[in-house]
């Protein structure tokens, strides 16, 4: 009896380390001025050609988008609300992640208007002469808002792998979590044997 | 395979979680101290079955080891099941644990089905007839977990059948691979053990 149930074990041990997890994992950034997300497996496989809804708080529905072939997509949001992204992969698996407000990025239509409608109005009333320092100060800002993007972009660069490699790192299934779990089990297993034993000896 | 939270609608959780807890007594009262190193046994045995992955397309599937177990525990594979759920959820995150109930409900009862439809082939004399059978119920059980699962799907919205042939059609190598196994667990069982189909599962 022992030997049987003892290789069975062993039998599926084996393989089980280097195994990868089987969950449906997501992530969302912001980059530039758009949310950029993944849908994927944790085993590195990617969901294709998924419609991923978007919604806020209150269940109201803000948009939708849907993932290219690599499972990645791009939404713009348009309001400074929390978003919540959901994509329904078939067969129980859905994806379900949340964007707080403060990772939102730059709501780009918003905060360019009101930059733009406030520095003419400021400006309209000036003389001829000062129209190039106007023209001058117009191109500066619109040098350090090309700054600006590019530094973005540089850093998004580095930081997008990084967030990549953290969120692989949260999936890994080490061997401590299936020894942890089997060890579980044994245990929950032999405290019901003691239970049954004791109470069959007060029987008999 | 497992339905992770929010996947599917209240009215099917609490339904098949009701369910599930009536097949845990029932499984707990036939659960007697003889049988509870086998239950521990396969209850290990399903937990690990689930990180082994069969690449399938797109994504991939994986073992369940629900048939052995029926077939070894009959309803005691309830509460043995439902332990090694519990502790995927809580340490991989594979399954919700609000849907535990449904889970445990779709893996258990096919467990239960196949013992009740091998039982007799198991227990004959010949050696190669009983691990026949034992292949037939590996099989059989997760042909029966895959149309569980679309039933839960289904009643929560998507279209049955569609739901259905995916799930199914994408398990088919698993139930090969099960059928292999448990043909050839019950083939040894049978020749080391025989008592272990005729006592533990009596």
């Amino acid at each position: 009896m022992k030997t049987v149930r003892l290789s069975l074990v062993a039998l599926l041990l084996f393989p089980a380390a280097p195994a990868l997890a089987h969950k449906v994992v997501a992530a969302v950034y912001a980059s530039g001025d758009v949310i950029e997300g993944e849908i994927g497996f944790s085993n590195g496989d990617m969901a294709p050609n998924a419609l991923v809804e978007v919604f806020d708080d209150d269940g109201n529905k803000l948009g939708e988008t849907t993932t290219d072939a690599d499972g990645f997509f791009t939404f713009q949001p348009a309001e400074p609300v929390v978003h919540i992204f959901r994509s329904n992969l078939g067969a129980g698996h859905v994806a379900d992640i949340r964007m707080e407000i403060d990772e939102l990025p730059e709501i780009a239509g918003a905060a360019a208007v009101d930059k733009l409608s406030s520095a003419p109005d400021a400006r309209a009333t000036d003389t001829e002469d000062e129209t190039r320092p106007v023209a001058a100060t117009v191109d500066l800002e619109a040098l350090m808002a090309e700054q600006r993007r590019i530094i973005a972009e540089a850093v998004q660069k580095q930081i997008i792998p990084l967030r990549r490699d953290i969120d692989a790192y949260k999936e890994k299934n080490d061997l401590q979590s299936i020894i942890g779990g089997i060890g579980y089990i044994f245990g929950l297993f032999g405290l019901g044997f003691y239970v049954a034993a004791r109470r069959k000896l007060q029987k008999g | 395979m497992h339905i992770v939270d929010g996947a599917l609608a209240n009215e099917v959780v609490i339904g098949s979680t009701v369910l599930a807890v009536g097949g845990i007594a029932l499984g707990l009262r036939s659960l007697p101290a003889e049988k509870m190193p086998a239950a521990g046994v396969l209850s290990a045995t399903f937990f690990v079955a689930s990180l082994i992955h069969v690449p399938i397309g797109p994504s991939s599937v994986h073992l369940i080891m629900n048939g052995l177990a029926g077939l070894v525990l009959g309803w005691a594979a309830f509460p043995a099941l439902f332990v090694g759920l519990l502790l995927q959820a809580v340490f991989f995150g594979f399954g919700g644990l609000t849907v535990l109930g449904v889970n445990t409900l779709n893996i258990a009862l096919p467990a239960v089905a196949v013992y009740y439809l091998c039982r007799a082939g198991i227990r004959s004399p010949s050696t190669t007839v009983a691990a026949v059978w034992g292949a037939i119920g590996g099989a059989l059980a997760i042909a029966l977990t895959t149309v569980c699962v679309a039933i839960s799907l289904a009643l929560t919205g998507d279209e049955f059948v569609p739901a259905a042939k995916l799930v199914f059609f994408a398990h088919i190598p698993i139930m090969v691979i099960e059928a292999l196994i448990t043909g050839a667990a019950v083939y040894l069982a049978h020749r080391v053990k025989p008592e272990l189909f005729g006592v533990v599962a009596g």
